[in-house]
């Protein structure tokens, strides 16, 4: 039987590592807090805001931390053409992250996809509460950008183009510790039949089982909850392991 | 020399640090002439089935591939689409001819149970279905990291040495010979992929 997933998702800003806070940096912890031998994958983010900035600090970083990293490693942060997603391969990178390129540009998830596979293409998508009215949207560019579409409209178009997995972030639950925006999480994993993965606001152990069991998602992911626990992904997944959830232990 | 089959698709970094972290010393590489002193070649996997051909035909590798397993019978990994690419057909974006080494063809995962999604993408058990030495010492289904949208379903056993169950059996891993393949990642698998990996690089 499948097992459900706990991703760890690391950002760097010019090749550093930091944790954000509603999608702002937090430099206050910086430490690798990965247990490589317990987590399940790994996804690892440019997002370095910078459109000049140089993307070899990036790749740099990828090619060390690829060097001993034998679970699956996701990369991404400013794909924009499929010499970055060659580059993004060759540096370490199993499978690739879009986001504003697919945006800009949603036929990029049909060029990864006829080369490299649809399994190969995650597509990320940032979404905010509307205002006043029910409903989420999606926010491109760092979260910054307004794009009309729904979040569920936007995955199911995107399963359309050939991306192989959703990765739905919460722009209001980054950093909050308060637990992943259900409702959101299950929103996209009702439109689309490729796996969902949920990002932003997990603060303790329960919210990963919440987001699987309420949310709908094949994989929790964390960026921030390990820089204020000494405990490991190793205990989290024991205690999913638990509630019922069948993890990889 | 461990050839590792640069055919521009693939996550041949990932391949080749598994290599080393095992012990061995591992090339990536195009080049006919170089993957013809290799002792064992990897092909490895990620992307899609038509390309992958086309790309092995473009760089004139099919040849010396041909050359090196079936007349001198050079043991040769063949990793998730690499694995596929030993099958005889596949029907990812219509109808393409493989490498036809093992008897199958390749064809859309479809899970019987309509909540299972696709691609199949996490950790899944391998049962071992007939003695295979990229098994030795691992356990009867051990977890292996997959990902893939196409599968390959040969009947359990023989040439099938292992199987996952997915809304539905389909073969895992593959040995006909010299030949052997899994469609999961030893490479992204952890301690057991590494395991399987150096029974390969040792034992074969």
């Amino acid at each position: 039987m499948l097992r459900n997933r706990l991703v760890t998702v690391l950002t760097f800003n010019e090749g550093t590592l930091f944790r954000t806070k509603l999608f702002e940096p937090d430099y206050r912890y910086t430490h690798n807090f990965v247990d490589s031998w317990s987590v399940d994958e790994i996804v690892m983010l440019d997002v370095s805001r910078d459109p000049t900035h140089d993307k070899q600090s990036f790749y740099d970083v990828v090619t060390q931390f690829a060097k001993e990293c034998f679970v699956p490693l996701a990369v991404g942060g400013g794909i924009r053409s499929m010499e970055d997603v060659r580059q993004m391969m060759a540096v370490g990178g199993d499978k690739v992250v879009v986001n504003s390129g697919a945006v800009e540009r949603p036929e990029l998830i049909t060029e990864i996809a006829e080369a490299y596979g649809s399994q190969c293409v995650v597509l990320s998508i940032d979404a905010r509460k509307k205002d006043g009215e029910d409903g989420y949207e999606v926010f491109s560019h760092f979260a910054g950008q307004a794009t009309g579409m729904t979040p569920a409209d936007w995955a199911r178009r995107g399963q359309e183009l050939g991306a192989g997995e959703v990765l739905i972030t919460s722009v209001e639950r980054d950093g909050s510790l308060q637990g992943y925006d259900l409702a959101l999480c299950r929103q996209v994993a009702d439109a689309v039949s490729v796996p969902v993965l949920g990002l932003a606001g997990a603060g303790n152990w329960k919210h990963f089982v919440e987001g699987i069991e309420q949310g709908g998602l094949s994989a929790v992911c964390t960026q921030n909850i390990y820089h204020f626990t000494e405990t490991s992904i190793a205990s989290a997944k024991k205690f999913m392991d638990r509630k019922g959830i069948r993890v990889r232990l | 020399m461990i050839g590792i089959i640069d055919y521009g698709l693939g996550n041949l970094t990932s391949v080749l640090g598994a290599v080393t972290k095992v012990g061995f010393d591992g090339v990536i590489s195009s080049d006919p002439g170089e993957l013809a002193d290799c002792e064992k070649l990897i092909l490895p996997g990620v992307g899609a089935f038509p390309e992958g051909m086309a790309n092995l035909n473009d760089r004139g590798l099919v040849d010396v591939l041909d050359d090196q397993v079936r007349q001198r019978r050079v043991p040769i990994l063949g990793i998730c689409l690499g694995f596929q690419l030993l099958g005889n057909n596949s029907t990812e974006f219509g109808e393409t001819d493989g490498l036809g080494w093992i008897d199958a063809p390749v064809t859309v995962l479809t899970p019987d149970d309509a909540a299972l999604r696709v691609p199949h993408v996490g950790w899944n058990e391998v049962l071992q279905a007939s003695d295979c030495v990229l098994f030795d010492g691992i356990d009867d289904g051990a977890l292996f990291y997959f990902v893939h949208t196409y599968k390959m379903e040969l009947p359990s056993g023989g040439v099938a040495v292992g199987t996952c169950d997915y809304g539905g059996r389909f073969t895992a891993a593959v040995q006909n010979g010299n030949v052997f393949g899994t469609q999961f990642h030893p490479e992204k698998s952890q301690q057991c992929g590494l395991a399987l990996l150096r029974n390969f690089l040792e034992k074969t």
